[in-house]
């Protein structure tokens, strides 16, 4: 059990668990929010999970928590680990079951007025365009040839064989590919379960939404993006599906069987981590990096696929979707940060955490060096998601923001509090159409069971990790299941 | 006796389950996550799957035991509602899956996970497990 008495205040948007909290602590545990927001996450165990995080061999300066943070296996998701490439560990419960779940976000040139007379068929067609691959709607299965191909060639590869163009990738983190991949680290069952998911969405809270611009903070980023009030925009959620899931599972089984040979004790089981030089932490990153490979290539195809849906409703002139940015929240990179007054080499684990470079970043777009990279982040179902851009005042959290609203009510307690239909009714009511093929999909999404995105978005600007430029709503919303 | 039952979690799916065996224990659980998949069963029998598993212990065993049934459940689009224990120690075990083809599911499970992970018997010599899906 935490109390407020906890905690330091650092600011009114920072605070922090002294290493001197636990024996175990290697560094203090620092969590952004408001006091409401802290004050919530007293009701999970989302803090001794932080807590958990700041004894993991090789974490520099403190463990980290976004506003959005809640209980995860492991990590708690929202949670960030900056770890030394020498001394420290790689843990794939600091990356989730989901590598590079993320989100891209696609812009048109047209207005909410010029898109609502063909929003419902719209809405209808790219759900039908757009497979769950749950076992409804198309399908396709790739050999393992092909699979081994995504997963060394990510993004990249597909727009290579004609599916999407060179600018998707520009405008995407790492450009749609991690070099590091390995596809001999990644087993026959992960590549089995990927061989039908590529271009699909999944269930839970993945999802795709036509939105509109419906505020703009700051025009002149706004205009470096390309976002233009009432502008209609698409926004993909979804990840590395089957195979993703698989590769965490595997790992951790490999490195919980491991630890003991380096000595290394850890008190949950889904922590498990290895040194980042050992065999089983060098092939975990490389195995990771073939997962976020895949969910780059899966999001490549299914914007493809929207593409399609596009021109089959609004027809063959009609200026198709450009990629505004596509960025990962579940994800250890390789970057260099400023450690005490030296820039080093270190692994950054995000999960449920988005990264957040500054203006004049090497690694984000030459188009955006001026403005900081974009960061997307979703709302719950029906509710706003936001734009914003990374700062220079982020450093402290090694460039990183928030992902989301963070759920606050269980699937079940959401379930008994509304049914499917009451939420269809209540987001029609709102002028937004819903496609899904499982009202029970929809009542475990229900806005009520999240946190206010306003309050997390504003706290992650607050603390300037990253600056609002545009709010957007949803016009219609395509679940899997 | 209740085979499982399904409890309260915030983000995922988390079920009781119970035995009076530990192979019924297992059988149970792989009960508790098919019903959670919400498959829609076409009218054809499943080619029964044999699997051996080897654990560091008995938790370990149950998690990688679900996993690889997940694993098949996935990928072949079929759900098993019978297994048979051929072998079956602490951290070890050979089992035989069978069951019917599935034409969909309504629900994806990511992961079988350790959070929270629990297997003890009770004074009764109930065999009781609690386990948290990823969904």
């Amino acid at each position: 059990m935490f109390l407020k008495s906890d905690f330091k205040k650092l600011s009114d948007w920072l605070w922090e668990i002294p290493v001197s909290f636990r024996q175990d602590m290697k560094v203090p545990a620092r969590v952004y929010a408001s006091e409401r927001v802290l004050e919530d996450a007293f009701r999970d165990r989302s803090l001794s999970q932080l807590v958990n995080i700041a004894t993991l061999p090789g974490i520099l300066n403190y463990s980290l928590a976004m506003p959005d943070l809640h209980e995860g296996y492991g990590f708690p998701i929202g949670g960030v680990a900056t770890i030394d490439m020498k001394e420290g560990v790689i843990s794939p419960g600091g990356v989730g079951y989901d590598i590079n779940c993320g989100m891209r976000l696609l812009k048109s040139e047209y207005s909410e007025e010029e898109i609502r007379p063909h929003l419902e068929k719209l809405a209808t067609e790219i759900q039908k365009e757009v497979p769950s691959g749950l076992g409804r709607g198309k399908q396709t299965k790739l050999s393992v040839d092909q699979i081994d191909k995504i997963l060394e060639e990510g993004a990249q590869g597909l727009v290579g064989q004609g599916y999407g163009r060179i600018e998707d990738l520009e405008n995407c983190e790492s450009q749609g590919k991690l070099f590091q991949a390995d596809v001999s680290c990644v087993s026959d069952h992960a590549k089995n379960r990927g061989r039908d998911q590529v271009g699909t969405l999944g269930s839970g809270n993945h999802f795709l939404e036509v939105q509109k611009v419906e505020e703009i903070f700051d025009s002149r980023t706004a205009e470096t993006l390309g976002l233009f009030k009432n502008q209609v925009v698409v926004m993909i959620h979804t990840g590395s599906r089957g195979l993703g899931h698989q590769i965490a599972t595997d790992y951790i089984r490999i490195m919980m069987r491991a630890m003991p040979k380096y000595g290394i004790k850890l008190v949950d089981r889904e922590l498990a981590a290895c040194p980042i030089t050992s065999s089983e932490g060098q092939r975990y990153f490389s195995a990771m990096a073939c997962g976020a490979n895949y969910a780059w290539a899966n999001r490549q195809m299914i914007t493809c696929f929207v593409r399609e849906a596009w021109k089959n409703i609004l027809g063959e002139k009609a200026s198709s979707l450009v990629a505004l940015y596509d960025v990962a929240h579940n994800i250890a990179k390789v970057e260099k940060h400023n450690i005490n007054g030296e820039k080093i080499e270190v692994v950054v684990h995000r999960k449920g955490a988005t990264r957040a470079f500054p203006p004049d970043h090497a690694e984000i777009p030459v188009k955006y060096r001026e403005v900081g990279q974009p960061v997307l982040i979703p709302g719950s179902m029906g509710t706003a998601s936001y734009v914003l851009t990374g700062q220079k005042s982020g450093e402290a959290s090694w460039y990183s923001s928030c992902h989301g609203a963070g759920r606050i009510m269980s699937r079940h307690a959401a379930m008994r509090a509304v049914s499917g239909q009451e939420v269809i009714k209540s987001l029609e009511f709102k002028g937004i159409i819903v496609k899904c093929c499982s009202s029970r999909g929809i009542a475990e999404e229900a806005p009520m069971a999240y946190k206010s995105i306003e309050d997390v978005v504003d706290i992650v600007h607050n603390a300037g990790l990253s600056k609002k430029v545009a709010r957007l709503v949803p016009l219609a919303v395509i679940k899997g299941e | 006796m209740k085979e499982y039952k399904i409890l309260e979690h915030k983000a995922d799916l988390k079920i009781q389950v119970f035995g009076r065996t530990k192979e019924e224990l297992f059988k149970n659980a792989l009960s508790g996550m098919a019903s959670a998949l919400r498959a829609e069963p076409e009218n054809e029998k499943a080619k029964a799957k044999r699997i051996t598993i080897k654990s560091v212990d008995l938790p370990a065993l149950l998690v990688d035991f679900l996993s690889e049934a997940l694993y098949l459940i996935q990928v072949h689009k079929e759900i098993y509602s019978e297994v048979r224990f051929i072998e079956f120690s602490d951290n070890e075990l050979t089992a035989e899956l069978s069951g019917q083809k599935v034409e969909r599911f309504g629900e994806d499970i990511k992961a079988v996970t350790y959070h929270d992970l629990d297997i003890c018997e009770n004074k009764k010599g109930i065999w009781k497990a609690t386990i948290l899906f990823d969904i």
